[in-house]
């Protein structure tokens, strides 16, 4: 499973958007406010969700605000920061 | 001040709605469904009465739901039905304030709080969990889905949590900064409940399965959840096929004087199950004989009174008491079976704890 | 006065700037701030994020309250012994009147005891205390068993606006006749669990909290209890008693927002501002200063500032939970005590942990000690869930 397909089936599962499938969330889409419709408790519950799921630590929300734009900006985000 | 019930929802282990109340007050029948604790020697079945709040999806899409747990949809669900009940649900909101009791709040969320950490670590705790644990959730959850704006409040004091708030409901109205209250009481079940049970009562507590409340010296109760929820007013004289709240009441057993309409009143009586209170309701009822307990129906939960304020609102839109579903009849086992509530129309729902506090709850027609 | 104000006859505190009022007031006026690592947790994190603890254990508090209480119960008691105290009421004297207790409060309504979870989820029998101890210590249920009072008993948990609201629902008691006096205030001990939550939605600040300030990255959380005994008038000119202060006017409202942020117009605190003042009959020229909730986060700070700004203007407020950190559901009440010594002072310390304006804020709070001007001020608190509580308090002298 690649990154993004991860991050798409945890997002999905842990926050509980059941009636949306992997497929159905586009890549470069916004996950917050339209596209996917996330809100400001989503993205702390990302943070540790990136924690838990690829040992990742967001340090702040404004460190973490520019990677959340899009599926694509979280998995380069998990990405470079998993090769560190 | 009276305050006029305008409308009323229920869930609990009866079902969902004041017409699965109805029906079973009817049958005099409610089993509770099984559930399992997790002890030292292994999985011990343990009944419970399941509230089921499904129907929630009929008025809120599933996708609005999906953060929201298991506490808070029950008492969205009870918010809803109560206004649609009082045929409310398209009113303006903004002169209306809010208050639900709670003797646990939302127990559930607050081990799944712990399971997000307790174990693996602090970085791990779930903040949607975290804000979903504190008691208010449930306040914020309804208020914002049903744009309520007035004042809100959670009051948890265990079993005194019903009359207590409603102490509070009662002066607001009378101030006059909100021209009708939500008035929800909510309780659920979770497994460390059910563990504590076991650890208290001992194999009564996993042996329980037809709750024997008038049998005071017995340890009978089976936990229960739900919420049950009111729309409240000023009593404008219009009046209401539920009747009126006349006064809630907070102090002790030993102090407690009869109203004004004491021979003429039927007290619902809120044991259910718990040996500890026992000795404090012999007390009580060696004072009245028209009696009558429909804990049963529900189970024990600290909120269990405002599921006796519902019943004693069907009593008198229906004109009649419903007969207790209890093995042993109690003390006033004649009244009740008569059906008729008394002339005063005046019911007097009664909450005991095993310190002996007291809590009255008075309904008149 | 206004028809409708409640007096104020003793208060009482306890947090980290102190164990008593006078103590707390020093200390702020002394610009301390005592913060430290948690030492009643133990934290993955300790030096993470500073906490505001209560220097006492209360281990040497006396109580008649036979049955072990939570330290949230201990706070409790030792704001109530010195409100009473201050009031000049006793045990006796309680008892003869209608006495309410009216108590807000977070953690000590949850039973979140990590211990005996921890040994319940690995299949152990722990030790059944820490879950009867949590049974026996409900905060308005201590303190009227403590006092052997019978009135109206009620807990609230409204997050951080419980203890406000737990003052201005004693006002409303008192008002309507239920109750002669009201034990009203709030407690919060430090919790590991509020601890590890609070940082988890990433509003914790890892150095000592900055509201208002341009560049403050949250709150830190604090412990502490305080009460006002609230009385009728009928019974304080009764045994000439003068107030401290009274409660002109108070005002509560639910934003119908969000779970966690507040309306981004402030809607529900512009509401619940507005009705306290006009319930209180004081114009906003006469109020000296606000008491606000400001914790230090983005989203509060920016939304409270902004509502204070345009309805406000010109009036000085500042934090204190750069003195006492965020004390969860004791804060209205702390808060509100500082407030009516406050007044009586004649002062405001500085907005502790303020340096630098936020150009987005538009507002600064009060950069130094300063003098006030009138009798009246305002403590708000605004919630989690988007409850906002709004307290109007005069400064009261003389027994009439």
């Amino acid at each position: 499973m690649t990154v993004k397909e991860k991050l798409k089936k945890i997002i999905i599962e842990e926050l509980k958007l059941e009636e949306i499938t992997p497929e159905e969330i586009e890549d470069d889409a916004p996950l917050f406010g339209e596209g996917l419709g996330l809100d400001s408790l989503d993205a702390v519950e990302i943070v540790v969700l990136l924690e838990k799921y690829f040992s990742v630590e967001v340090k702040s929300l404004e460190e973490g605000k520019e990677a959340f734009q899009s599926i694509n900006a979280l998995a380069a985000y998990v990405e470079q920061r998993q090769t560190q | 001040m009276r305050l006029l019930i305008q409308g009323m929802g229920v869930v609990g282990g009866f079902g969902c709605g004041t017409d699965a109340l109805a029906s079973a007050l009817s049958s005099g029948h409610c089993a509770p469904r099984n559930a399992s604790v997790k002890t030292s020697q292994g999985p011990l079945d343990i009944a419970v009465f399941f509230a089921d709040a499904s129907r929630l999806e009929e008025f809120v899409n599933k996708r609005s739901l999906r953060r929201v747990d298991h506490f808070s949809k029950m008492a969205i669900l009870g918010s809803y039905l109560a206004l649609q009940d009082a045929g409310k649900l398209e009113e303006d909101r903004s002169r209306m304030g809010m208050i639900i009791a709670t003797g646990y709040g939302a127990a559930r969320t607050t081990y799944t709080l712990l399971d997000s950490f307790v174990l693996d670590g602090e970085t791990f705790a779930s903040p949607t969990s975290f804000s979903n644990s504190v008691h208010n959730a449930a306040v914020a959850g309804v208020s914002t889905l049903l744009d309520i704006t007035g004042p809100g409040l959670t009051v948890s004091q265990f079993e005194m949590s019903v009359a207590s708030a409603l102490i509070t409901a009662r002066c607001w109205l009378e101030e006059g900064s909100v021209d009708s209250v939500l008035f929800g009481a909510v309780d659920e079940y979770c497994d460390v409940l059910g563990y504590c049970w076991h650890r208290f009562f001992g194999e009564r507590a996993t042996s329980a399965h037809d709750m024997d409340p008038f049998n005071l010296d017995l340890q009978s109760a089976v936990p229960g959840e739900g919420a049950s929820f009111f729309v409240l007013s000023r009593d404008d004289g219009g009046g209401s096929q539920y009747g009126c709240i006349e006064n809630a009441h907070l102090g002790m057993v030993e102090q407690y004087t009869e109203g004004p309409d004491g021979d003429n009143t039927i007290f619902f009586i809120g044991a259910d199950g718990h040996r500890e209170c026992g000795a404090h309701y012999k007390r009580f009822l060696s004072g009245h004989s028209r009696t009558a307990c429909y804990t049963p129906l529900y189970g024990s939960l600290p909120t269990g009174p405002a599921f006796d304020i519902a019943i004693a609102a069907l009593s008198i839109k229906s004109g009649k008491v419903f007969p207790s579903p209890v093995k042993n009849k109690g003390p006033g086992n004649g009244a009740d079976n008569e059906g008729r509530l008394p002339d005063s129309g005046s019911i007097c729902c009664v909450k005991i704890s095993n310190r002996g506090e007291l809590g009255t709850v008075t309904l008149k027609a | 006065m206004s028809p409708g104000a409640v007096a104020i006859t003793g208060v009482g505190c306890v947090c980290a700037p102190g164990n008593n009022l006078p103590e707390c007031m020093e200390s702020l006026f002394r610009g301390e701030r005592n913060f430290g690592a948690p030492t009643r947790f133990v934290s993955d994190n300790a030096a993470a994020f500073p906490v505001f603890e209560v220097a006492d254990d209360l281990a040497s508090l006396e109580t008649r309250n036979t049955p072990v209480i939570s330290r949230t119960g201990m706070l409790s008691l030792k704001a109530a012994f010195e409100a009473i105290g201050d009031s000049g009421l006793d045990r006796e004297s309680l008892r003869s009147k209608r006495v309410g207790v009216c108590m807000g409060t977070t953690v000590g309504c949850v039973m979140n005891n990590e211990t005996f979870y921890r040994a319940y989820l690995k299949g152990q029998d722990p030790d059944m205390a820490d879950i009867t101890r949590f049974l026996q210590s409900n905060p308005a249920a201590v303190v009227a068993r403590e006092f052997d009072l019978t009135g109206p008993c009620q807990t609230i948990v409204n997050a951080c606006s419980s203890s406000t609201d737990a003052i201005r629902t004693g006002t409303l008691w008192i008002k309507s006749g239920i109750c002669d006096i009201v034990l009203a205030g709030g407690a919060d001990e430090m919790s590991h669990v509020a601890c590890t939550g609070f940082a988890s939605l990433m509003i914790t600040d890892s150095s000592p909290c900055k509201p208002f300030d341009r560049d403050r990255k949250g709150l830190n959380l604090g412990e502490g209890a305080a009460m006002v005994v609230l009385e009728s008038e009928g019974v304080r000119r009764m045994r000439r008693k003068g107030a401290r202060a009274f409660v002109l006017g108070s005002g509560a409202s639910c934003d119908a927002y969000h779970l966690t942020a507040p309306h981004p117009d402030g809607r529900g605190l512009r509401r619940a501002l507005g009705e306290a003042i006009a319930s209180s009959g004081v114009e906003t020229k006469e109020i000296a200063f606000v008491n606000a909730h400001g914790t230090g986060t983005q989203d509060n700070d920016r939304v409270e500032s902004g509502v204070l700004r345009d309805m406000l203007p010109g009036v000085p407020f500042l934090s204190t939970k750069g003195y006492t950190g965020h004390t969860l559901g004791a804060a209205g009440a702390i808060e509100a005590v500082f407030t009516v010594a406050c007044l009586e002072r004649g002062r405001i310390p500085k907005s502790a942990g303020f340096s630098n304006p936020d150009p987005q804020l538009g507002v600064s709070p009060a950069e130094r000690e300063m003098e006030i001007r009138g009798a009246v001020a305002v403590s708000e608190s605004l919630a989690f869930g988007g409850h906002n509580g709004v307290l109007v308090l005069v400064m009261g002298g003389g027994p009439t």
